[in-house]
């Protein structure tokens, strides 16, 4: 019983982090390689102020947030300028996970590679259940709202939505912190879940399967990611498969989902703005069958 | 010490500058950021270490076996993985994110079937060394570098004096124009991804003898992409330049101040340009056709 | 005062001059037409005006005000809206949202409101697709608000673009071959939209266009252009009797309908 509620824990947790990545990468199509160290940024923030300084779990989750979006922005301000494509970005997350992992190893506060053990367990499965439910909520918020459209243009396509006068910069800069600040609230809450910290848990590995999940459920869905995350995270516990395995079962699944069904095992389809159906009821067949967002 | 510095930096900029410049090739065409292309100089450093260590120590048959080898895992990559997204004409983030898929799966299949074993390749070079104006050059340096500087000679002579270069020059200005000028596309992004491949095995035996292959020796490939975005996406002579100021600059830092912060000094390099120079050296933004 | 002004607007591609010191002026509420054969730099201007491409050389004057050095988002700001020659909408949105979506501008709410999805948000969220059906209403494409963009045919893609276009509040309406793939029915219903939504939004309009009886129905004033050069700025009697532009034309296949 312990175990199972570990895994949902788990899976609660992980799914914070997903729905934070497909605002970037689903809804905002753009791509990162290292998001994981967005949650690591998180974890040894928060990790470090109750710690050291028994500063208050929330406020301490807090500041993990606040500190996770402020480096997003020094990493997004160059990369994400360059204004149609987003591969500067994607690059330089090939180099922020390791510079992140690098720096957490030489920090003293950090304690090096060891880690910082002794984590109070303030994460218990209703915390995590609230704050996912929460994250969930308000990312359908952030999507259903201008901020959220203007993410969708901006990924459907660059040029129009700069002559429909989007700021292609900001909208990427808004999602870029925004799901920065779901991994810093993420990775808190992981450090106080596992009560033990080190940089080695935050590598490609994480990244990997937060970016598999957010292609395998859809990119433009907020409910298939976080179905994939679980499976994700279910499954293999399950089967007990081995680490290594799991990665090139994720790096098959990348390759397949682009080749076969690039809108993922959801596609668009959760999507169904009430407000509209309401003022138009009985179009939901739409034109020639298919209906969109 | 400085002069010393210099070669060494100089020919790890030259492997790197063969790298970037099979990264920068298929980016020119296809517009996209390949990230596999590292994995296949990784299985190029694979395949170079066992046909060196079964042909007792032939770095000939070494460097052709990695060559060839991997540019049939990069034509094999492109063919399976990339063609039928670029056939439906899919948007250049589907195409990185296959790459990137394609590079995650390889790397782990390397880990489940050969194993996580490092292995270093037999002592060729790494004896002698050569003086030169008081400092000990290794031949493996110097050999490095000339060889480097011959492949890259060599693809730019194809680039140019013939028709099928001549074709990939034009599509990398415009796709479109060149397939109505009746150039085969499909053959010739297998051509781009033959070539990409072929240099990706030089610099994976070249990396191999220097840092040892293992699976995830793929991290030191990632220099491809920080070259390349120095020296301007999908420019190929901004990716020889990038490469080589890379190697230098890289080595000079862990020389002089010190060899933990030498990878973080170049993924912050990837930074500064961007904020100072943001089309690189010698790239410029790539303007959508609208 | 014009509201557009070109002064010896040059643009350079490497070492191809793809227009070459173009000048022209637009009243208010004209509607001129930018016609001459493909490759001629028609859509390069436009892309000039919308800050799209930089010029290399020249002036560009939006209402009195120096536009040259402006970003695409301003430019919008100063009124200044388009479409496309191959049609750029927001796929996979539907018919509503891809108007919804521009219409930011008028969704006076901020970040927190919209996380937590206050009333404020949701009463201007549903004003937003008010808004956004009159927009439909007027090019009548209301009954297929909840469709998806791409789902639908050409014909009422180019209008879902104007549509878009018009829900930016411009004063300078860039139509870049709304006819194209039309038959002549449709040109024909074209034509009314047009002109209908020039009268409504009190709109000056620059129509790139190949559909010679468009052109002539809509505009009287025309602009030719050639190999990046103007080649006569004159009435529609001008330019039909002008010899260059047949000249110009020859072995093109347009349909030349005199107007």
């Amino acid at each position: 019983m312990q175990y199972i509620l570990g895994v949902l824990s788990v899976i609660g947790i992980e799914i914070i982090a997903t729905v934070g990545l497909s605002v970037f990468t689903g809804f905002t199509g753009l791509f990162s390689l290292g998001h994981a160290a967005f949650m690591a940024i998180g974890a040894y923030t928060a990790a470090i102020l109750t710690y050291f300084y028994n500063v208050p779990f929330l406020f301490a989750l807090l500041a993990g947030m606040l500190m996770s979006a402020a480096v997003s922005m020094i990493i997004g301000f160059p990369t994400l300028r360059a204004k149609l494509r987003g591969d500067y970005f994607a690059i330089a997350t090939l180099g922020f996970g390791e510079a992140v992992r690098v720096i957490l190893e030489n920090l003293s506060i950090t304690q090096g590679a060891r880690g910082l053990p002794g984590i109070s367990h303030y994460t218990t499965l209703p915390v995590v259940m609230v704050f996912s439910l929460l994250v969930v909520w308000m990312t359908r918020n952030f999507i259903w709202s201008k901020y959220g459209r203007n993410a969708i243009a901006v990924r459907e396509d660059a040029v129009a939505s700069e002559m429909a006068g989007i700021d292609l910069f900001k909208v990427r800069m808004i999602s870029l912190i925004y799901s920065a600040a779901c991994g810093g609230l993420a990775g808190g809450l992981f450090a106080h879940y596992l009560n033990y910290i080190q940089p080695a848990m935050f590598t490609s590995v994480l990244s990997t399967q937060l970016t598999a999940a957010v292609v395998a459920g859809g990119m433009g869905s907020l409910t298939g990611p976080i179905i994939a995350i679980s499976l994700f995270i279910a499954v293999p516990e399950v089967l007990r498969v081995a680490n290594m395995w799991r990665l090139v079962v994720y790096g098959l699944i990348l390759v397949l989902i682009m080749i076969y069904r690039p809108s993922g095992i959801m596609g668009y389809h959760e999507f169904s703005f009430e407000i509209l159906k309401k003022i138009i009821p009985g179009r939901a067949a739409g034109y020639a069958g298919k209906r969109g967002i | 010490m400085f002069l010393q510095t210099l070669i060494t930096g100089l020919s790890i900029g030259g492997i790197y500058a063969l790298m970037a410049v099979g990264y920068s090739l298929v980016f020119s065409i296809l517009n996209f950021s390949n990230f596999a292309h590292g994995t296949i100089i990784m299985l190029g450093a694979y395949i170079g270490y066992f046909l060196i260590s079964w042909f007792y120590s032939s770095l000939a048959i070494s460097l052709l076996g990695a060559i060839v080898g991997a540019a049939i895992f990069a034509l094999l990559n492109v063919s399976l993985a990339y063609i039928p997204l670029i056939n439906r004409k899919a948007p250049p983030l589907y195409l990185m994110i296959t790459s990137m898929g394609v590079s995650i799966f390889l790397e782990n299949m390397v880990y489940v079937t050969v194993g996580s074993h490092f292995y270093s390749f037999p002592e060729i070079f790494k004896k002698s060394s050569v003086s030169f104006f008081g400092s000990e050059i290794s031949t493996l340096d110097l050999f490095a570098l000339i060889f480097s500087f011959i492949a890259i000679s060599g693809l730019h002579l194809f680039l140019t004096r013939t028709k099928m270069g001549t074709a990939i020059r034009a599509a990398s200005y415009d796709m479109t124009v060149a397939s109505l000028n009746g150039v085969n596309m499909n053959r010739l992004i297998g051509v781009v991804f033959i070539l990409a491949g072929a240099f990706a095995g030089i610099a994976g035996v070249f990396l191999g003898i220097k840092y040892m292959v293992y699976p995830t020796m793929g991290w030191i490939t990632s220099k491809a992409y920080i070259a390349a975005v120095i020296g301007g996406l999908g420019s190929l002579p901004g990716a020889v330049i990038g490469g080589v100021i890379l190697g230098i600059l890289e080595t000079f830092v862990s020389v002089y101040i010190s060899s933990v912060i030498r990878d973080v000094f170049s993924f912050s390099l990837v930074i500064i340009f961007l904020v100072i120079l943001p089309a690189g050296l010698l790239g410029k933004y790539l303007e959508e056709k609208v | 005062m014009a509201l557009l002004e070109l002064k010896g607007v040059t643009k350079r591609f490497g070492g191809i001059v793809a227009v070459k010191d173009i000048s022209f002026a637009l009243e208010q509420n004209e509607i001129v037409g930018l016609i001459g054969p493909n490759g001629a730099g028609k859509t390069t201007i436009f892309n000039l005006i919308t800050g799209v491409y930089k010029v290399t050389g020249g002036k560009i004057f939006f209402d009195g005000k120096d536009i040259t050095d402006l970003d695409p988002v301003s430019i919008v700001k100063c009124g200044i809206a388009r479409t496309f020659q191959n049609i750029r909408l927001f796929n996979k949105l539907s018919v509503i949202e891809n108007i919804r979506t521009v219409l930011f501008r008028e969704a006076d709410y901020n970040m927190v409101e919209a996380l937590f999805r206050s009333p404020k948000v949701t009463k201007i969220e549903k004003q937003l697709v008010e808004k956004a059906m009159e927009y439909l209403k007027v090019v009548e494409l209301e009954e297929y608000a909840n469709y998806r963009a791409d789902s639908l045919p050409y014909g009422l893609q180019r209008k879902l673009e104007i549509a878009r276009a018009l829900a930016l509040k411009p004063r300078l309406l860039l139509l870049d071959e709304p006819a194209a793939g039309m038959n002549p029915e449709e040109s024909l219903m074209l034509v009314d939209l047009i002109r209908k939504v020039k009268e409504r939004y009190n709109l000056t309009i620059i129509l790139i266009e190949h559909h010679m009886d468009v052109v002539m129905e809509l505009c009287p004033r025309i602009i030719v252009i050639n190999f990046g050069e103007m080649l006569i700025d004159g009435t529609k009697e001008e330019v039909q009797s002008d010899p260059r532009v047949l000249k110009a034309y020859l072995g093109e296949e347009y349909t030349y309908v005199k107007g």
